[in-house]
């Protein structure tokens, strides 16, 4: 077929402006193209789509939903840090069934490139521990509000997770006095090491740090409260451990050694601190007040490595 | 090293960033992930269309890259890489969902995600249409356009982050151009007579 030939629909001439269409044919659309001003029209109107689409402001992520990824990250960075000090660090770790897991990961982790593993050589006889900063169950009426309708999630993240996100995305701007020293752990002698806890034996050692949700606040508390040995009489002003405490602190280090329970405030409300040993840094869960045995609740997380200094 | 960097020392690249994280710096895919999460957000929300699972789909995609970080070879961008996890995620949510039923709450979700990032009437309404406009097409041809049309990638970026060939990747466009044209032409030159349609004049 040669010569005249009929209006382009929109398909093709897109398909004809994408460079798709070449030899013969291609020369007949050009040719139709030069004397038919109502395919050059629609020519026009697919580039304006083009630019249309350009035009379109991108949004912004979300504050909410920036928190609970740093969230996730972060306890992606402790789950990382515990398996790679499950596979390697025997020697540190022969009272542990298994390492503990991110809050937000039910399924198993794909064994392949952990990225803590090339450091670990590095970081081997440096002590090994996770914090887990848990609300207990002291009416964290605020939070229960926030996080208690939160329950299905389509995804991966759990519910307490997504509780996470929410509940620290108010104070993302809190700071607090303690951050203020900013410590450094540097390694194994700067780190109270505690008698043996278990989730079934450990006392509350009784704290005042309001805990922040701001990451890198939260980091440098953690560090703090890592290298600051519990006050004298701590027992004796401490909430009393309830088994929901005791079934929060198992489902969060998930047989890890407990190195530390205390209580604390987050966001203006009682929490707990629990610290346990896992991989090569350690790390902080902020949980909800509907952690338990069964409910991962946490608000926010950090890790803290021995050998690095913080900013 | 997983040194903290010194003051004045110049930021470090992408890749150096996910180096650092494939050696064990727990800082360095968060500092990696902020940089590129707008640009991230954007790909996923407008792939998916819907807030709550394009976030999901987000979530997925950077717990994926996090942990397949020392899978990355270089033979793209760092960016590239990312877009093509959260494009990968986020074609896997609209798959789930496909297979589940249609869900009510979808066009509320719409509703609020038009709302949420529009910032006056005027750009609202266009991104209201565009959005709407986006959610006619099939995921790969809208996934294509996204990446090529709305973020500005080369064709050639575009095929590794789709996982397609650069031919697929025009092909994909050039369709979805010529589909999303019905929808959007009054947008572009004609607007005054789209605005001349009031809703609601009736009661």
């Amino acid at each position: 077929m040669r010569g005249q030939m009929a209006h382009l629909d929109a398909e093709v001439l897109a398909e004809f402006r994408a460079g798709l269409i070449a030899g013969r044919r291609g020369a007949r659309i050009t040719a139709h193209l030069v004397g038919c001003d109502r395919c050059t029209a629609l020519g026009d109107q697919l580039a304006g789509v083009s630019a249309l689409l350009a035009s379109v402001p991108m949004p912004a992520l979300p504050d909410s939903l920036a928190q609970r990824l740093d969230t996730v990250l972060a306890a992606e960075a402790a789950g990382s840090s515990a398996q790679a000090g499950a596979g390697q660090v025997t020697t540190d770790q022969d009272e542990r069934g298994h390492a503990a897991r991110p809050a937000h990961r039910a399924t198993g982790r794909k064994q392949r490139s952990r990225p803590s593993l090339r450091l670990l050589s590095l970081r081997v006889l440096a002590p090994v521990a996770a914090v887990v900063l848990a609300a207990g169950g002291y009416g964290l009426s605020r939070i229960a509000a926030t996080g208690g309708g939160v329950t299905a999630s389509s995804g991966s993240a759990s519910s307490a997770e997504r509780a996470a996100g929410q509940a620290a995305a108010p104070s993302a701007a809190a700071t607090h006095a303690n951050s203020a020293k900013s410590p450094v752990v540097r390694g194994a002698g700067t780190v109270p090491q505690p008698r043996r806890l278990t989730p079934d034996n450990f006392s509350l050692v009784a704290g005042t740090v309001s805990f922040s949700a701001e990451p890198a606040t939260l980091k440098r508390q953690v560090e703090h409260e890592l290298r600051t040995a519990p006050p004298a009489g701590a027992a004796a002003t401490a909430p009393p451990v309830t088994r929901q405490l005791r079934g929060c602190v198992q489902n969060l280090t998930h047989g890890a050694s407990l190195v530390r329970v205390e209580s604390g405030r987050f966001e203006g409300e009682p929490a707990t601190l629990v610290v346990a040993r896992t991989g090569p840094g350690y790390t902080a869960w902020v949980a909800g007040p509907d952690c338990s045995a069964t409910s991962r609740d946490v608000l926010a997380t950090t890790t803290v490595t021995p050998g690095t200094t913080a900013p | 090293m997983p040194d903290t960097p010194g003051p004045g020392r110049p930021e470090p690249s992408d890749a150096e960033l996910l180096h650092r994280h494939v050696a064990g710096d727990t800082e360095a895919f968060g500092e990696l992930f902020r940089r590129h999460r707008d640009r991230l957000w954007a790909v996923a929300l407008r792939t998916v269309c819907d807030p709550d699972e394009a976030a999901d789909a987000l979530q997925d995609a950077m717990v994926s890259a996090f942990r397949r970080a020392g899978d990355f070879r270089g033979e793209s961008a760092v960016t590239t890489w990312l877009h093509r996890i959260v494009v990968n995620a986020s074609l896997d949510r609209l798959r789930r969902r496909a297979a589940r039923p249609a869900t009510s709450g979808d066009e509320q979700a719409f509703e609020a995600l038009a709302a949420h990032d529009g910032d006056h009437a005027r750009s609202t309404d266009t991104r209201l249409d565009v959005n709407a406009a986006l959610r006619m097409l099939p995921p790969p041809q809208r996934a294509a356009l996204v990446v090529v049309d709305m973020l500005g990638f080369s064709v050639a970026d575009a095929a590794v982050i789709l996982g397609t060939s650069p031919g697929t990747v025009k092909s994909r466009c050039a369709r979805a151009r010529a589909r999303l044209l019905p929808y959007v032409a009054h947008l572009q030159g004609n607007r005054s007579a789209a605005e001349r349609v009031q809703p609601g004049a009736d009661s």
